[in-house]
């Protein structure tokens, strides 16, 4: 067996397992899932093929446009909150050693935590009767922002965001600081000698150096928002209404609740649309900053 | 050299060293790489493969007792096609026959501590013939469970589920037995020993019943008696002198209704308690089984009344806490509230003290209203018990589903559940000195009424009632209108009807 040979069976022999991995499990199942988003379909009973109604009738649907907006909006506030407050932990922990591994393993310990131990907790600080919240906003001479948080319409999408926002910070602090001990230590100290303070050593030698591992927690941020469900499933069955629902959890409520597999499936692949958009633009802004 | 040209010397030789390093440990990574590979590409390959035989396990197991006897009788003959019965789909296993029960009975549940000992009994009684899988969920999650293993093919043998519209899924596609054949079959249990009407629940489009009716109900009113002589507070007969009573017990950081909303509970079911107050609503609810609207003038009435409630500061502020069948009992049983509305399935909820301090009394009379609440109560079949047409029908299984629904509707355990504060479908003797003092005054209270449907009974498919229930939890944070409300309930009845 000639040597090309050999190496095209090696690789195939190593791309297969994944092949037949990803097709079992994700490229058949979405070819599926766009088949029965085009039927009339509870589950049970024969589909019935009905075209692009299904996604009509979506877009016409108040309810899948407020948990396309709560997904939206869980997005830019993870982009927002989450990444650079990791990154700021993080910095913290590499420029001052001290105490670093107790600190590491306190801002990482809820993200080993089930999201579902985490939501019940929330709900229950949240609650009206024996909430800690309210009455810790009350010691603190707070108590004129005292509320109702997951029955006041005001606050409650971001109550129900707050736990899922939280519980994931020590993740990217995690990629950071990792990033972060990567960084060659002669760039640094160089910086320092050419009497670069902390502040600038960080914005123009360290974080050009880490601006990967940045792209790799936007996707995983962006990734995390879009599939978020658990916290909001379980803090408040995504409701009242679908008002804290995200399109993860509405496309369940449709799909195993309402046992609408049709409607569901297209939201799925509105779901599947939308990913890929942020990850084309994600891309994009990429290519466009190697350019640049 | 100079300074700068110094350190750049160092930072060079640094990065030269590091290189050099990283290649050494380079070419040990990539062997430990290479052979973790082949180790990984060897264990997914071994998990295929089992998952291959396990498929094809699971797809022998489904194959109809039919089909596989009928491949046996071709082969050698009767003894395979008894030995094909035999072992088939989770079937008998060393002589016994393995059958799944299903029910929302579970621990946490009111039924729980009264179901449990005479499962285990019946069990133990049948331990050489009957292998039972007893699975148990909370309520709603079980609903979602029973709607995933409809969707799967997979439902239980038996199990105990809602009648109307939850069923109807079901129903069309023939995966319920018409109770007719298993009275028929049924030695111990007949139709007649049935509360006349018990079963109208569960009769489908096609004026067969597909559900044995276990539990009726009441819904009642109960107001704290001692708050009101503390307060010297009159029991409200009208809205006026209810807006009144309340401002006294707000007054005194007092909830006046623990009425919360949350999955649609208790709010969908006080709901329908109020429309009841209405000319031509209880008609209107009958007929929303038959196509009927809900989009109607009474329901924007009613709901336009529960947000004047919740603008009088009537309900708990914090619905979504608050709301639940427990969650609003909770507020009542810790004298957080001074009236609420519940069913007799929370009544093993509310402590001794509370049942002896507690009045029923109507719903004071809603403005406009012209059904008078004194003389109504909601009353109807709620919850019983439905048998897989497949397994019933799988000769292996047939006389195991058999004795199985003659546990469940037995006199036996009827009578126990009773104790839970069930009201019995079935016809059978109670001791009423058994029963929660709740119970005692529920039954008295009731002897009188006129009975009353809710909308969860004659909604005719799950997801109106799940839409009702989800825009009554935003109509109880005021996050639609009374018109959105009921206009969203509408939306989806009228999609089912296209």
């Amino acid at each position: 067996m000639s040597s090309k040979r050999k190496e095209t069976l090696l690789a195939a022999g190593f791309l297969m397992p994944v092949f037949i991995v990803y097709t079992v499990f994700l490229f058949v199942p979405l070819v599926n899932t766009a088949m029965y988003s085009l039927t009339k379909w509870n589950g049970v009973t024969e589909k019935v093929f009905i075209g692009i109604r299904n996604y009509q009738e979506l877009f016409h649907n108040a309810d899948y446009w407020i948990t396309f907006q709560n997904t939206i909006k869980l997005v830019v506030i993870t982009l927002v909150i989450q990444i650079p407050t990791g990154l700021l932990l993080a910095y913290l922990l590499y420029i001052n050693t001290k105490g670093s591994k107790v600190f590491r393993t306190i801002f990482f310990l809820p993200v080993v935590i089930a999201p579902v131990a985490i939501a019940l907790m929330f709900s229950l600080f949240y609650n009206s009767e024996i909430g800690v919240f309210n009455r810790i906003l009350e010691m603190i001479g707070l108590g004129g922002l005292q509320t109702n948080w997951l029955s006041n319409t005001k606050t409650l999408l971001y109550a129900v965001m707050a736990p899922q926002v939280w519980q994931y910070i020590g993740l990217y602090v995690t990629i950071f600081l990792g990033a972060l001990q990567a960084v060659p230590e002669e760039l640094v100290e160089s910086a320092e000698i050419d009497g670069a303070g902390k502040i600038r050593t960080f914005f123009y030698v360290v974080l050009p150096q880490i601006v990967n591992f940045t792209n790799i927690c936007v996707i995983l941020c962006v990734t995390g928002s879009l599939k978020a469900f658990e916290h909001s499933w379980i803090m408040t069955g995504g409701g009242p209404g679908v008002r804290s629902a995200y399109l993860g959890v509405y496309m369940y409520k449709t799909a195993f609740v309402n046992s609408d597999f049709g409607t569901g499936s297209a939201i799925t692949m509105t779901i599947v649309a939308l990913s890929l958009a942020i990850t084309g633009l994600i891309n994009g802004i990429g290519r466009w900053r190697e350019r640049e | 050299m100079t300074d700068s040209a110094t350190i750049k010397y160092i930072v060079n030789e640094r990065a030269r060293i590091h290189d050099k390093t990283e290649k050494g440990v380079g070419y040990m990574k990539k062997n430990t790489e290479k052979w973790t590979a082949l180790l990984m590409t060897a264990v997914m390959a071994a998990g295929l493969t089992g998952c291959g035989n396990a498929g094809a396990e699971t797809q022998d197991a489904k194959q109809p007792v039919a089909e596989q006897a009928q491949t046996a009788q071709s082969d050698t003959g009767q003894e395979q096609q008894d030995a094909a019965a035999e072992t088939e789909s989770g079937g008998a296993a060393g002589g016994k026959v393995s059958v799944v029960l299903a029910t929302n009975w579970g621990e946490g549940d009111a039924k729980y501590d009264y179901f449990y000992p005479l499962f285990e009994k019946f069990q133990e009684e049948h331990k050489d013939t009957l292998d039972i899988t007893l699975q148990t969920y909370s309520t709603e999650d079980y609903k979602t469970k029973i709607k995933t293993q409809t969707a799967s093919g997979d439902l239980p043998d038996v199990f105990t589920y809602w009648g109307g519209g939850m069923m109807k899924d079901m129903v069309d596609a023939g995966l319920l037995l018409n109770v007719d054949d298993y009275f028929a079959a049924s030695s111990e249990v007949s139709k007649e020993d049935f509360e006349d009407g018990a079963f109208e629940y569960y009769v489908s489009g096609d004026g067969n019943a597909y559900g044995i009716p276990l539990e009726s109900t009441r819904g009642i009113f109960i107001a704290n008696k001692a708050l009101f002589e503390q307060y010297d507070l009159e029991y409200p007969k009208t809205y006026e002198e209810l807006v009144k009573v309340s401002e006294v017990f707000r007054a005194n950081d007092i909830i006046p209704l623990a009425i919360g909303s949350n999955g649609g509970t208790p709010s969908e079911f006080f709901f329908s308690e109020l429309y009841n107050q209405y000319e031509g609503a209880a008609d209107e609810i009958k007929a929303l089984a038959a196509g009927g609207s809900f989009h109607t003038e009474n329901a924007v009435r009613v709901a336009e009344v529960i947000v004047d409630m919740i603008d009088q500061g009537m309900l708990p502020a914090d619905t979504m806490a608050n709301g639940g069948w427990t969650g609003s009992l909770q507020l009542y049983t810790d004298q957080k509230a001074a009236m609420t509305y519940t069913y007799p399935w929370n009544f093993e909820f509310i402590p001794d003290e509370m049942q002896e301090n507690s009045e029923i009394i109507p719903i004071p009379q809603l403005p406009g209203a012209t059904v008078d609440s004194a003389s109504m109560i909601s009353g109807f079949t709620v919850y019983g018990l439905v048998i897989n047409k497949q397994s019933f029908e799988d000769a292996a299984k047939h006389d195991a589903v058999l004795a199985l629904c003659d546990f469940l509707a037995s006199d036996e355990l009827t009578q126990e559940l009773t104790k839970s504060g069930m009201i019995p479908c079935k016809k059978v003797e109670v001791n009423t000195d058994e029963q929660k003092l709740i119970m005692q005054k529920t039954i008295e209270y009731a002897k009188d009424k006129k009975l009353v449907q809710v909308h969860y009974t004659t909604m005719p498919s799950a997801d109106a009632i799940t839409m009702m229930d989800s825009s009554l939890d935003e109509l109880f944070i005021k996050a639609i209108t009374p018109e959105e409300f009921t206009q969203k309930v509408q939306a989806v009845l009228d999609k089912n009807n296209e």
